[in-house]
């Protein structure tokens, strides 16, 4: 199957691959996966508390050109916009920007998911939702 | 040579208008051959393989007496009964024959069996439906990718095997990954031989229409797990092979 040009561009050349520091507080981190194809996919940015703006994001993905182009494109999206603007991006706006074909429609939602799960690993740590869950929030690492 | 009239397959009550015999017209009972007059009968559009074999849906079955059962009916169905029969049977002999080993093949195996039942019942589709790696595993899985990628840019860098010190590390370390992860595959069949028992609990007709629901999403899941497990387990394996 062909890839779109802009899949190719940014399967060839990645934005913002790397991490950071995910015990910093001001950092989210989403991890997410696609049982079928074994894609994982670790999304995380950096956020400023006081105006919520999405300072630097991060990530790093194992799978098809469609998955790595989509979460080097979210990470391009996200980037200046605040964390309530990254939540009103829909995977339906990667496949269009990227004309993904059916098949790898997937790989769009799991970078939204990406997307979701890191900002709310950063609520977490900010204490915005389930603050019990603060102490414990350190991923299972043994 | 004579041939033994089927038992009527167990269909289960009402699902299936009464199929007749193309040849004499008599209800034919909805097995390989007319319950009357004994002629091979045309596939029903909507048998499905458990059926062939006069299987209820069961997901626990005995593996030995299927291969009895797919013995006797390969030299029943066999193209080489029908030589003398009109082109008609010849072609149903063939079409049975081959329907006889998907349906075989596809039940044999446990993990096929299951994906065949949920295929069937529409739960598992290919693409586009939404699948959630295991939350709990994703650590290690992306871990496992980051030392992956770390062996092929070794190997890639050139260094003679056994040379770097890194390089031996790194395998060690997928190595010990690879049997960590290959132990949770045997955990999910585990897991999934239990919930084959519960299915084949499920109480037949409408009561059981909710349990079926559940244990489908239970056993689907499942499936979703292992494919992604085993994708790691063989991926590992390939890049451990390659020198």
């Amino acid at each position: 199957m062909a890839y779109s040009d802009k899949v190719i561009d940014h399967y060839n050349n990645p934005r913002n691959v790397g991490s950071l520091d995910k015990k910093d507080k001001n950092v989210g981190t989403g991890l997410v996966g696609a049982p079928e194809c074994g894609d994982v996919m670790k999304l995380q940015m950096k956020i400023n508390p006081e105006t919520r703006v999405i300072e630097e994001a991060k990530f790093k993905t194992f799978g098809c050109g469609s998955a790595i182009a989509s979460s080097s494109l979210a990470t391009e999206w996200v980037r200046g916009k605040t964390v309530e603007e990254a939540l009103a991006i829909k995977n339906t706006d990667i496949v269009r920007e990227l004309s993904l074909p059916p098949v790898k429609i997937h790989c769009s939602v799991l970078a939204e998911d990406a997307i979701k799960a890191a900002i709310s690993d950063w609520k977490q740590k900010a204490g915005e939702s389930k603050p019990a869950a603060v102490e414990a929030a350190t991923p299972a690492h043994s | 040579m004579s041939v033994t009239k089927t038992q009527t397959g167990i269909t289960p009550a009402g699902t299936q208008q009464e199929a007749v015999c193309w040849s004499c017209k008599a209800p034919s009972g909805g097995g390989h051959f007319c319950a009357a007059c004994g002629k091979i009968q045309p596939l029903s559009r909507e048998a499905d393989y458990f059926a062939f074999f006069a299987l209820p849906q069961k997901l626990q079955i005995d593996e030995s007496s299927l291969e009895q059962r797919f013995h006797q009916l390969s030299w029943k169905l066999h193209p080489d009964n029908f030589v003398r029969a009109s082109e008609y049977e010849r072609n149903l002999a063939l079409e049975r024959s081959s329907e006889l080993n998907d349906a075989y093949r596809t039940l044999r195996d446990p993990i096929s069996r299951v994906e065949y039942l949920l295929l069937r019942a529409g739960v598992r589709k290919e693409g586009t439906t939404k699948q959630q790696a295991p939350p709990e595993l994703l650590e290690e899985v992306f871990e496992l990718n980051e030392s992956l990628d770390e062996l092929r840019e070794a190997k890639s860098e050139g260094l003679p095997a056994g040379a770097g010190g890194d390089l031996t590390e790194l395998r060690a370390k997928l190595t010990e990954a690879q049997a960590n992860f290959q132990e949770k595959l045997a955990e999910v069949d585990a897991e999934l031989k239990a919930v084959f028992a519960e299915w084949d609990d499920v109480p037949v007709g409408i009561e059981g229409d909710a349990a079926r629901k559940s244990v489908m999403a239970k056993l689907n899941e499942l499936l979703n797990r292992r494919s992604y497990i085993r994708n790691l387990v063989r991926n590992v394996g390939i890049e451990l092979e390659q020198g």
